[in-house]
């Protein structure tokens, strides 16, 4: 089986401190990969080094078959490599559906001459995909609605929709589900699985144990920077180097799980003082 | 070689100028997070202040009366804001009023334009986003520009002031053993400066307030919270950074026309970045070395192997450019942006409906107004016409991809140079020209390409910065490059022609074998009915064609980056290449509305493209709501000389045209205030909307607006 996406050695410095240490990690074609651990473990710094927002200081990325070191984030986004944010980066001054447009469309700078003639024709399978996009993260509605009009969990659903929209080969969601309330976390996460019946391979990196623990095929779990635990959901169940990261020595499943929830709502409350 | 150096010590002169101006901006900056454009223009009207209360006695106060006086207001008498106080009675020549009171009281002066500032510019639009900043400092540069206009006339002035800083106190001779000599006036601005510099330093370091500031603009929630209030600090700041300017302005009285030092803030905003924006020694040092090399540089132009064709004072003007530049290359992501506890929405740019049916309405609007049909509005009417076309590149770059740029206009006038270069064959044109001018002879269409397309390159140079810098720093790039490009481009004799000076005239425009120029020989007027139809067509076609960019993809991604370059990257979008498509698109549409401006006017004159023109514009077209097409058409009704002045039953002569800037740059603070530079236009489409909404619903509706705007003000609370 082949690996979308591998990373070798892959290595983030911020003034001394490695934020990512050598990180050894794959994502095979086809299948969904998960990545937890504590805040600060470094997860983020990890999507951010592999779609360019953060320079890396040693190892390398491999998408697709090529090394994608030297390119810039949006030439990776534009290979199939497509990120969510973990805080609301949306275009606050377009239309839900305008969103998911801007991603979806590719564009050449000649557009323009078609533009301004309002000659430019659309493209059905594009459309096709933005209204499935909209569908599966439950946006039908509001789809002419303004971003600000929504409530916080419906516009981190918009942001998973802007990626899916963008046709990637390899979707990155930095916690999707921070933030929702249980309709809409049950909305996402009933139709994650989803996601790989459309030519697509899932990385997801979150909070929510349980969430992760239920729908990934195999998870890595990072810890100041280093992969300390990787395997299907049962092991990391199981694994012993987990719960210590986590909990100390002796804690259980349930606690790990209401433990993270706790930490998701700070670290949620910590960003919005941002 | 001594030479040189001579004349880089006497640069220690204009340099205590920019020194103080920097040491001001930063001040301004650390009390209240603006870069303040309009830092000279404070010291413009109090050197103006100092001069006329020397001269007459008279206090102008920085405003005017509302009311015309003329036509049947006079008669009412009811012109009763007290706009002039006499201060001191008997003023003659041999008994001016005393130094000493006159500097206080012109402190006083600028303390309360600082103040004025404070609470009817800043504090108002302190949750605004970068732009409503931005374009508030524009406000308040043209607004007190043109209260100088409208008070002192703009005149030269030439009251000694001080002795010692004034030119007569002599020259040092042979300084240091160099040769040559240098004004000792400069030693003593250069000795002021530096008192200054320490002075304001010390305050900082020193004193509660000065500690507090500091606080503040590390971290203003936190100073908040330990009880010092953010906005009382930031007026404190306001009347310090105006009484800075103050004293420059009087101290500078008889070395620089105060009609200038309003131009010098580009200086001074070099200096202040030079000091990053926090340290006053800095933004001193800057300041010097800004004067410097500029005075070494004229200097160096004086030399037989230098080209001609780069003018001294353009070596002059391009040297706080090159400091700029320099600066933000080498620490631009390192800069501060100084935090403050809410920024707020961008206006908003909803995309136009009923593009065509407007479109049509429009093209019959002007030409039942054209002289085809009408002969009073002619010149009102391609003024409008061409206005509007220029504001369509601002809708574009700074509306739709949210840079600011205020080069714009200066472009404009570069492609009508150019073009007029190009068609020009030597010939007579008219039997009014005075001036021939030498040129190749293109024929019009093909100058009038070329034209263009100098003027995207150009426009694509001015973006280059863009790709690394943003926001309020663009405009600090931008503001600079207008002055280094009118002193080296437009003003530039061998460059622009022996006519740059006076008049260059258009040669006449024929597009496949039509004369579309606007002057009309039957009638020797510009009212030629061909010229008002094809500006229309094109102007009717670059309306349309901005909003059709609009609702493509293209427009969809210059929103995207307005919005969030980050997110723009992630959705594959290249930031980089938008950008300068975009400066590319606003730099064409811009040079069509110079090479129009060319074809009404007999000839060019270098001031039609000055920098006050070019602010004045933004001013209208922000006014009438910079995001929207319908926005650039309301925008060019307003501005002087437009339709709506016009129909107003107003002709405003030299004098007036400042005061309908002030009206304008007074306008363009309430909106950005009021509606977040969405503009007249968007403001009453929103009302039309919600009149017809609350005639058509329920109350429950309103309620849900309300509540999203709850919401809004919550997330930026947050």
């Amino acid at each position: 089986m082949t690996n979308i996406l591998e990373t070798n050695d892959l290595t983030v410095t911020f003034g001394g401190l490695n934020a990512c240490d050598h990180v050894d990690l794959a994502v095979p074609t086809g299948k969904f990969v998960g990545l937890i651990g504590p805040n600060g473990a470094g997860k983020t710094t990890f999507i951010d080094a592999i779609t360019g927002y953060v320079p890396t200081s040693d190892g390398n990325a491999v998408f697709d078959g090529n090394d994608i070191g030297e390119l810039k984030p949006h030439e990776r986004a534009q290979s199939g490599l497509v990120r969510t944010f973990q805080s609301l980066e949306l275009f606050e001054d377009l239309t839900v559906r305008d969103n998911l447009l801007v991603a979806a469309y590719p564009t050449r700078w000649y557009t323009f001459i078609a533009d301004m003639f309002h000659l430019s024709r659309q493209d059905k399978e594009i459309e096709e995909r933005v209204n499935w996009a909209l569908n599966i993260m439950g946006l039908n509605d509001v789809s002419d609605s303004m971003p600000t009009d929504l409530s916080h969990g419906r516009r981190k659903l918009v942001g998973v929709a802007r990626a899916l929209a963008a046709k990637p080969k390899l979707i990155l969601l930095d916690e999707p589900a921070a933030g929702l309330d249980t309709a809409e976390s049950q909305t996402l996460g009933g139709h994650l699985r989803e996601f790989l019946n459309h030519d697509m391979s899932v990385f997801l990196i979150d909070h929510d144990m349980g969430l992760v623990l239920s729908v990934c095929d195999f998870i890595y779990v990072l810890d100041f920077g280093k992969i300390i635990a990787s395997g299907t959901p049962t092991e990391i169940r199981e694994s012993a180097a987990v719960k210590a990261a986590y909990l100390g020595e002796e804690a259980g499943e349930i606690q790990v799980q209401e433990g993270e929830r706790m930490r998701s709502q700070q670290h949620e409350s910590g960003e919005d003082n941002d | 070689m001594s030479a040189f150096l001579v004349a880089l010590i006497a640069g220690i002169g204009a340099g205590a100028l920019y020194a103080m101006l920097g040491s001001g901006i930063v001040v301004a900056f650390r009390g209240s997070g603006v870069i303040n454009f309009g830092h000279g223009a404070v010291a413009g009207y109090t050197a103006y202040s100092f001069d006329e209360l020397r001269e007459s006695g008279s206090l102008y106060l920085p405003w005017f009366d509302p009311i015309p006086e003329f036509g049947f207001l006079q008669t009412l008498r009811i012109n009763n804001l007290p706009v002039r106080i006499d201060i001191f009675d008997n003023v003659t020549l041999a008994e001016k009023p005393n130094l000493a009171i006159t500097f206080i009281i012109c402190l006083l002066m600028s303390a309360f334009l600082g103040l004025l500032m404070h609470f009817l510019v800043f504090r108002p639009l302190r949750n605004s986003p970068t732009l409503g900043k931005v374009i508030g400092s524009i406000g308040v540069f043209l607004y007190l520009s043109s209260m100088c206009a409208v008070h002192f006339g703009g005149q030269n002035r030439y009251d000694e002031g001080f002795t010692g800083f004034n030119s007569t106190s002599g020259a040092v001779k042979n300084f240091l053993g160099l040769g040559g000599t240098i004004p000792r006036s400069n030693f003593w601005l250069f000795g002021a400066a530096i008192v200054m510099c320490v002075a304001v330093w010390a305050l900082y370091r020193y004193s509660r307030f000065g500690i507090a500031t500091r606080a503040a603009d590390e971290n203003e929630k936190g100073a908040a919270l330990l009880g010092y209030s953010p906005q009382f600090l930031a007026g404190a700041n306001w009347v310090l950074a105006s009484v800075t300017a103050g004293v420059a302005g009087i101290l500078f009285l008889h070395k620089t026309q105060p009609a200038q030092i309003a131009l010098f803030v580009v200086g001074g905003l070099g200096a202040a970045l030079f000091g990053n924006l926090t340290s006053i020694p800095g933004a001193t040092m800057g300041g010097l070395i800004i004067g410097m090399i500029a005075s070494g540089g004229v200097e160096l132009t004086t030399n037989s192997w230098w080209p001609e064709i780069i003018p001294g004072d353009g070596v002059r003007n391009f040297m706080p450019l090159l400091i700029i530049i320099l600066v933000l290359y080498f620490r631009g992501d390192k800069l501060p942006i100084r935090g403050s506890i809410s920024i707020g929405r961008q206006p908003r740019a909803p995309t136009s409906t009923n593009v065509i049916i407007g479109a049509i309405a429009a093209l019959g609007i002007g030409l039942l107004l054209s002289n085809i049909f009408v002969s009073k509005w002619e010149a009102v009417l391609t003024t409008t016409i061409i206005a509007i076309v220029f504001m369509y590149s601002l809708t574009v770059l700074i509306g739709f991809l949210g840079q600011i740029s205020l080069v714009q206009w200066t472009i404009s006038g570069l492609a009508a140079y150019v073009m007029i270069r190009l068609m020009a064959d030597g010939t007579k044109i008219r039997e009014t020209d005075f001036v021939t001018n030498t040129g190749w002879g293109w024929p019009t269409v093909l100058a009038f390409i070329a034209a263009i397309a100098v003027a995207v390159i150009f426009g694509l140079l001015v973006g280059l910065p863009a790709l690394r810098i943003r926001g309020v720093q663009l405009a600090v790039v931008t503001i600079a490059a207008v002055i280094a490009v009118e002193s080296l481009l437009l003003r530039n004799p061998p460059l622009m022609g022996d006519g740059s000076v006076s008049v260059n005239p258009t040669p006449s425009p024929n597009w496949f074998g039509q004369y579309v120029g606007g002057f009309n020989p039957n009638t020797a007027r510009t009212d030629y009915w061909k010229f008002s139809l094809f500006i229309i067509i094109i102007a009717g076609l670059i309306g349309v064609g901005v909003a059709n960019l609009r609702r493509g993809q293209i427009g969809r991604r210059f929103l995207a980056i307005r919005a969030n370059e980050r997110a723009a990257a992630a959705a594959g979008i290249n930031v980089a290449n938008m950008k300068l498509l975009g400066f590319g698109i606003s730099s064409g549409i811009a040079a069509i509305a110079g090479c129009m401006l060319a074809y009404k006017l007999p000839g060019l004159q270098t001031d039609q493209f000055e920098i006050f023109g070019g602010l004045a514009l933004l001013a209208f077209a922000y006014l009438g709501g910079i995001t929207t097409v319908w926005g650039a058409i309301v925008g060019g009704c307003l501005i002087a000389g437009g339709l709506l002045p016009e129909f107003l039953g107003v002709h405003f002569e030299s004098v007036d045209t400042g005061l309908i800037n002030a009206v304008g740059a007074i306008g363009l603070v309430v909106n950005a205030k009021v509606t977040n530079g969405e503009g007249v236009a968007l403001l009453q489409t929103d009302l039309a909307k919600n009149t017809l909404a609350a005639l058509r619903r329920e109350p429950d509706e309103t309620e849900e607006a309300e509540e999203n705007s709850n919401n809004d003000t919550e997330e930026v609370t947050a």
